[in-house]
């Protein structure tokens, strides 16, 4: 009999390519959003897989609708990816942004716990937690440090994961993904912003790139590998935490560069800092160590960031001739 | 001027102690406490001044932790130079029986108030202190445990506590609040909740001393706690906020008991001697010796003996997480803010059992008279 999964924010970028690497494996994959019925799932029928995902409506702030979703749907895994995704929105949607992060995975763990499910569950942790690691590698022991709203309430939901694991035996993981990027990304994202706009300037439709700070440094991967790293956390025989990662950081300057150069543009000819885009409190350098994922799930990331990039371009470019 | 300062959680025990203590240094306090049916209010009545009073320096205002509109109104009307956010859900076995309200309150609450400053227009005059909690150690990552320690939180309460402190950290960072968190070891008094485990034993023992009850039932004896006095602790509170830079410190003794550690004490206070006996949830403290207490007007009326098992254990005390042992490390604030814990663990365990010995005794009166006791079950 095939695996049924539940994916909650199936309509954003990870859950997307999630259910297609899920229904390429036989699953029966359900997804849900909060109001499925009003939702296009863009991302789903870019991917050709809109037709092949069964779609739920489900607000995991609400007890009522995660309880009646897992009754409905019985899931034999669970992936977490809904919630606000930005740390830039944060600041200014705190609350919205714990209760979408924190409360919903909260609410999952009650309702697991509640129904005695045997159900394996993945929840949506995040390299921001570790906030300025001073030029260390963050692996899977390193302190958190969160420097934004955003990046406090994924602290809080890693914890609370690993609580109901520890309290109620509950098989739960957290993935503590770095930075992924795909052509599903939305533009409020600066690396999808600096790809699309290279490419209006590259077309002559825009002549000018606003950004904030270019020297910030991150760890850049492939959203597509990284959801491969989600299912195989679920498929060990003990819940654990990992660390998700290329290991290799660039600077956003390196990658604003890469892109106009991909593009036959010096970058230094259109692009201005606008002070009004820097972040009340960010992240200078986050630094990973992903060794933990490649010992004992056997997962390394193939692509590094002027792989993504030149995947990104390559998009946008065919996406603007159609 | 006169300062003035605003007390979420002011009804409970370091609210009542902070209250006091602001007081006495000259402040107009202002408390917010929740709107019950019952009142519950007895350790700030002898602090109470009424509406009509004049020139009143305290002042309690209706309004929730989970009501952003209420802490909204409060803050314009109050203009506070300094808020202390100490309410919250406090309980952490509660925690796992109602972990959204605990995050409701203590994570959200914490978020609200730092939201309600800033929106107020308050960043720059308002300095806030966060009470946070030795639970974040939880399963602690070294000993002792100092302000660089990784946290660990092993319950709903320890989690919800952790997003109010990094959120509190983040407002400093992020808009130049003046915000501290103090992360408070255990700190008892005469005033802790009667769920708590210390108030539970020193009420349990004057009742059982003066026959009102046979026995009490604990959890885990062998956990480990920092045992502080709140009253020491409320004034390291206000400390923080009076530096030149704000910052996060660790507030504790430096030393070290067990929960049995506390039985055994607050016994003796009562010159009982106890034997333990058996292991494991078939443990018990037996009576061993009673000794004739001298000044202790009420050893006429000791009605234990011997041979009676005062203490049993019960399972449903222990908790699905445990936090085995905390042991803070209060260097930092001894060193920059001069604070040092001046109640020993032996003087807080004297003062809580001979207030609980006082009501075990007008308990026991009233019902030698004929009149209806009111029985508190846990």
């Amino acid at each position: 009999m095939s695996k049924t999964a539940l994916i909650l924010g199936v309509s954003g970028q990870d859950g997307s390519y999630l259910a297609r690497l899920l229904l390429e494996k036989g699953y029966c994959v359900v997804g849900s959003s909060r109001d499925a019925q009003m939702s296009s799932f863009a991302n789903l029928a870019k991917l050709g897989i809109k037709e092949h995902v069964q779609t739920e409506s489900v607000s995991s702030t609400d007890f009522r609708s995660v309880l009646q979703v897992l009754k409905k749907v019985k899931p034999d895994e669970i992936y977490n990816l809904a919630g606000q995704s930005s740390v830039g929105l944060s600041f200014s949607q705190p609350m919205e942004t714990y209760e979408s992060i924190s409360v919903g995975t909260l609410n999952l763990l009650e309702v697991i716990r509640m129904l005695e499910m045997p159900v394996r569950f993945y929840n949506a942790g995040s390299s921001e937690c570790f906030g300025n690691t001073d030029g260390e590698r963050a692996n899977e022991e390193t302190p958190f440090r969160p420097r934004s709203p955003y990046a406090v309430a994924k602290a809080a939901a890693f914890w609370q994961l690993a609580n109901y694991r520890e309290a109620y035996d509950i098989f739960s993981c957290s993935g503590l993904l770095f930075n992924h990027e795909s052509p599903l990304r939305p533009e409020r994202f600066v690396t999808q912003k600096i790809v699309r706009e290279a490419c209006q300037i590259k077309s002559g439709k825009q002549k000018k790139m606003s950004l904030g700070n270019i020297s910030v440094k991150r760890d850049w991967g492939w959203a597509p590998e990284y959801v491969e790293a989600m299912w195989l956390m679920l498929q060990q025989d003990k819940a654990d935490d990992f660390i998700i990662a290329t290991g290799h950081t660039s600077s956003l300057e390196d990658m604003v560069e890469t892109v106009f150069s991909l593009l036959d543009l010096n970058w230094h000819d259109y692009v201005e800092i606008n002070p009004a885009l820097l972040r009340p409190t960010d992240i200078k350098i986050s630094l990973a160590d992903p060794s933990k994922a490649e010992q004992e799930l056997g997962w390394k990331a193939r692509y590094k960031m002027k792989d993504v990039a030149a995947m990104m371009v390559e998009e946008c470019l065919e996406g603007m001739t159609k | 001027m006169m300062k003035k300062a605003l007390i979420t959680g002011v009804t409970g025990q370091d609210g009542a102690y902070l209250a006091e203590f602001l007081l006495n240094k000259g402040y107009e306090v202002h408390g917010i406490k929740r709107r019950t049916s019952l009142f519950n209010t007895d350790r700030i009545d002898h602090l109470y001044q009424g509406p009509h009073e004049k020139q009143r320096r305290f002042v309690l205002h209706h309004g929730d932790m989970t009501d952003s509109s209420s802490l909204l109104h409060i803050l314009r009307k109050v203009q506070p130079d300094e808020v202390y956010n100490l309410a919250a859900q406090s309980h952490v076995a509660v925690s796992f029986e109602e972990p959204e309200y605990t995050a409701n309150s203590d994570a959200l609450g914490a978020l609200r108030m730092l939201e309600a400053i800033r929106t107020i227009g308050l960043s720059e005059k308002t300095r806030y202190y966060q009470a946070s909690t030795s639970e974040l150690f939880g399963k602690v990552q070294e000993v002792p445990q100092n302000e660089k320690t990784p946290f660990y939180p092993r319950s709903p309460y320890a989690v919800a506590k952790l997003y109010a402190y990094w959120i509190t950290v983040n407002y400093r960072e992020a808009y130049g609040i003046y915000a501290c968190n103090g992360i408070l070891f255990n700190h008892e008094s005469p005033v802790r909740g009667e769920t708590f485990v210390t108030r539970k034993i020193t009420r349990a023992f004057s009742k059982i001393v003066l026959g009102l009850k046979k026995c009490v039932h604990l959890g885990n004896l062998d956990a480990k706690r920092d045992w502080g006095h709140a009253k020491d602790y409320v004034e390291m509170q206000w400390l923080m906020l009076q530096q030149e830079v704000p910052d996060d410190f660790v507030i504790a003794t430096g030393k070290q008991h067990s929960v049995r550690d506390f039985v055994d004490a607050a016994a003796a206070e009562l010159g009982i001697t106890l034997r333990w006996h058996g292991s494991g949830v078939e443990e018990q403290g037996i009576v061993d010796q009673v000794q004739m207490l001298e000044n202790k007007d009420f050893d006429a009326t000791v009605q234990v003996k011997p041979g009676d098992v005062i203490v049993r254990i019960d399972p449903r005390y222990f908790r699905p997480t445990e936090v085995e042992t905390l042991l803070g490390d209060p260097t930092k604030a001894k060193e920059e803010l001069g604070w040092e814990p001046q109640i020993s663990f032996e003087e807080l365990v004297a003062e809580m059992v001979a207030y609980d010995m006082e009501e075990a005794r007008r308990d026991a009166l009233c019902q030698d008279k004929g009149f209806r006791v009111n029985v508190y079950n846990e």
